[in-house]
């Protein structure tokens, strides 16, 4: 495959900014729809890391790939959907202070159970031994491979966030984010709503971290930081947590612009890159959310236009 | 001081057709407050039924309590259907009372602000099936099956822009009640329907409320305008310090004295 105009740095930060562009759409539902703010979303991203990554490398599979990661990645999606469930249980009846606090919590459990549990995730150590589920050629190649794959996915958590913006069930997320007593009122079970759309969108964002670990191919626990909540927060913040493609510009925006543009192609002295850099990306994107939060707490695309969106679709 | 009034006694000696709910020992306080205190009522015994009382009177907290969004410190609240058993809605969640048709328009405006007219009454009909993630597509599907009962409320009440959202109080107050008819209730409880309404409007929603409690829909109105009270119901019962110390029909009800001259004022009367 001809690709040498790409560097694999780009493939990189390509990966990186597809993946928070998927975080940020599942964000979108939970966050721009049913106003669930969460702040635990590297925890369940990095559940799916770990889990793929334990099942992966510590048990003998009697089958090899592409079996081998498909059954790892449907158990860290099960595993962190399952965790969406206790999580949309524990804060279905909390106000916005409550969710903070849990999902939060939530998030630093997952990357102490991490650290600690060393036999299994090689805790501060980190864990080698994972591997593409297919071999296409050289390094650049596999990885430009599960990039593709990546945006497909990716993709498909687009086209379904649009779809259920026309959809009953958009209809019912908004009504939840609302109006919750009103819901009730008109027979919706809130509580019900809101753990299913817990468990379904946790259940993706763990699959994004299984995929992110086949693409690092060495799990650490310095990945499951805050940057990666913050990375899809102030991207989807940014572009509009309304609407469906307010992650997508969001993101590319906050996270494209920086992590490919900036580090890529700005001149920066090269000692930056291990230390500064990293410090240097959550600061700005911090920056960037209270700007947005002061000046344009919508977000550059705005507030959802249902007016229009039910007119197109009911024929008016 | 209102303990002292007898209520007028209605005697209906046919058996109820109609779903009636009966509140029995229900009590709740805030801080220590006792602000309903309901021994025994029956709500439903005829088609419509008014419940005044002067503000504070725990009108709206009877109400709350019935459709459970208040929960109780005590007592029971039993949902009698004019077949089948009799449902415990106390013991029931909130978003549980719509399914067994108890539905109540609320006293302050309630909207959604995200979703247009069109949008808020889809959600009121919209079985919970089609409300699930996987399924996206059924919106067509939705649409189809409920435009021409949605429309005909629409229209009937003349929204200004039923495609837009609604602006107004009154519209907002409207569009709830369209709201809880769209749910087709077989008990409703409407708290001050006709505040923030225009007269001609007023009307309107008595007329449908007319309808359908001659359709075999109970119906309970929460109101201070008493002529929407003494005009639409069969039976009104009054509430005092969170009791009701007194029921009858209309007439009784405007002729004494007591609780006219203590409550509402000789104008009334």
């Amino acid at each position: 495959m001809p690709i040498d105009w790409l560097d694999a740095f780009l493939i990189t930060g390509l990966f990186d900014v597809a993946m928070v562009i998927g975080l940020a759409l599942l964000l979108h539902l939970q966050l721009g729809l049913a106003r669930i703010a969460n702040f635990g979303v590297v925890g369940f991203w990095g559940l799916g890391m770990y889990t793929f990554g334990v099942l992966y490398v510590q048990l003998d599979w009697p089958f090899g790939d592409p079996w081998q990661f498909l059954v790892c990645a449907i158990a860290a999606m099960i595993v962190a959907g399952l965790a969406g469930l206790l999580v949309g249980w524990l804060i279905a009846d909390l106000d916005i202070d409550g969710v903070l606090v849990v999902t939060l919590g939530f998030a630093s459990a997952v990357q102490i159970l991490a650290t600690t549990q060393d036999d299994w995730t090689g805790g501060a150590r980190g864990m080698g031994g994972l591997r593409f589920p297919y071999d296409i050629g050289t390094v650049k190649e596999n990885e430009f491979l599960w990039l593709v794959i990546l945006s497909a996915v990716v993709a498909a958590i687009l086209i379904y966030v649009w779809l259920v913006h026309r959809s009953p069930y958009g209809r019912l997320l908004i009504s939840v984010g609302g109006n919750e007593p009103l819901a009730r009122s008109l027979g919706k079970s809130t509580f019900r709503t809101k753990l299913w759309l817990f468990a379904s969108t946790s259940a993706f964002m763990g699959l994004l971290g299984a995929m992110y670990g086949v693409m690092v191919r060495f799990l650490d626990v310095g990945q499951i930081g805050v940057g990666v909540t913050l990375a899809a927060i102030v991207g989807l913040v940014l572009g509009g947590t309304a609407r469906v493609w307010g992650g997508v510009i969001g993101v590319i925006l906050t996270v494209g612009l920086f992590d490919i543009v900036i580090q890529a192609y700005l001149p920066l002295p090269r000692e930056w890159y291990t230390q500064a850099i990293p410090v240097l990306r959550e600061a700005v994107f911090g920056a960037t959310l209270i700007v947005i939060l002061l000046f344009r707490p919508l977000g550059i695309l705005g507030d959802m236009r249902r007016d229009r969106l039910m007119g197109k679709l009911h024929g008016k | 001081m209102a303990s002292d009034v007898v209520a007028t006694p209605i005697v209906d000696t046919a058996p109820s057709a109609r779903p009636r709910i009966r509140v029995q020992g229900a009590v709740k306080s805030f801080s220590g407050r006792v602000v309903v205190d309901v021994d025994d009522l029956v709500l439903g015994e005829r088609p419509i039924e008014g419940l005044i009382g002067p503000n504070g009177a725990g009108k709206t907290t009877l109400m709350r309590m019935i459709m459970h969004s208040t929960p109780l410190d005590r007592g029971t609240i039993t949902l009698v259907p004019p077949e089948g058993s009799a449902v415990v809605l106390s013991d029931l969640p909130a978003h549980d009372l719509a399914q067994h048709g108890v539905v109540k328009s609320n006293q302050v405006i309630m909207d959604f602000p995200k979703l247009t007219i069109w949008d808020s009454t889809l959600l009121s009909v919209t079985e919970a099936r089609f409300e699930t993630p996987a399924r996206v597509f059924s919106e067509k599907a939705v649409f189809q099956r409920h435009e021409t009962e949605i429309r005909r409320y629409l229209d009937y009440f003349g929204f200004h822009d039923p495609d837009g959202f609604a602006l107004s109080a009154g519209e907002k107050k409207l569009l709830d009640i369209v709201r809880c008819l769209l749910l087709k209730p077989t008990f409703l409880l409407l708290d001050e329907p006709t505040a923030g309404l225009p007269d001609e409007v007023t009307d309107k929603v008595m007329d449908v409320i007319k309808e359908i409690s001659a359709a075999g829909t109970s119906v309970v109105i929460v109101e201070h305008d008493l002529n929407v009270i003494w005009n639409l119901c069969e039976i009104v019962h009054f509430m005092a310090e969170g009791k009701v110390v007194l029921r009858g029909d209309p007439q009784s009800i405007r002729e004494n004295h007591t609780v006219v001259e203590s409550y509402l004022g000789e104008g009334h009367v």
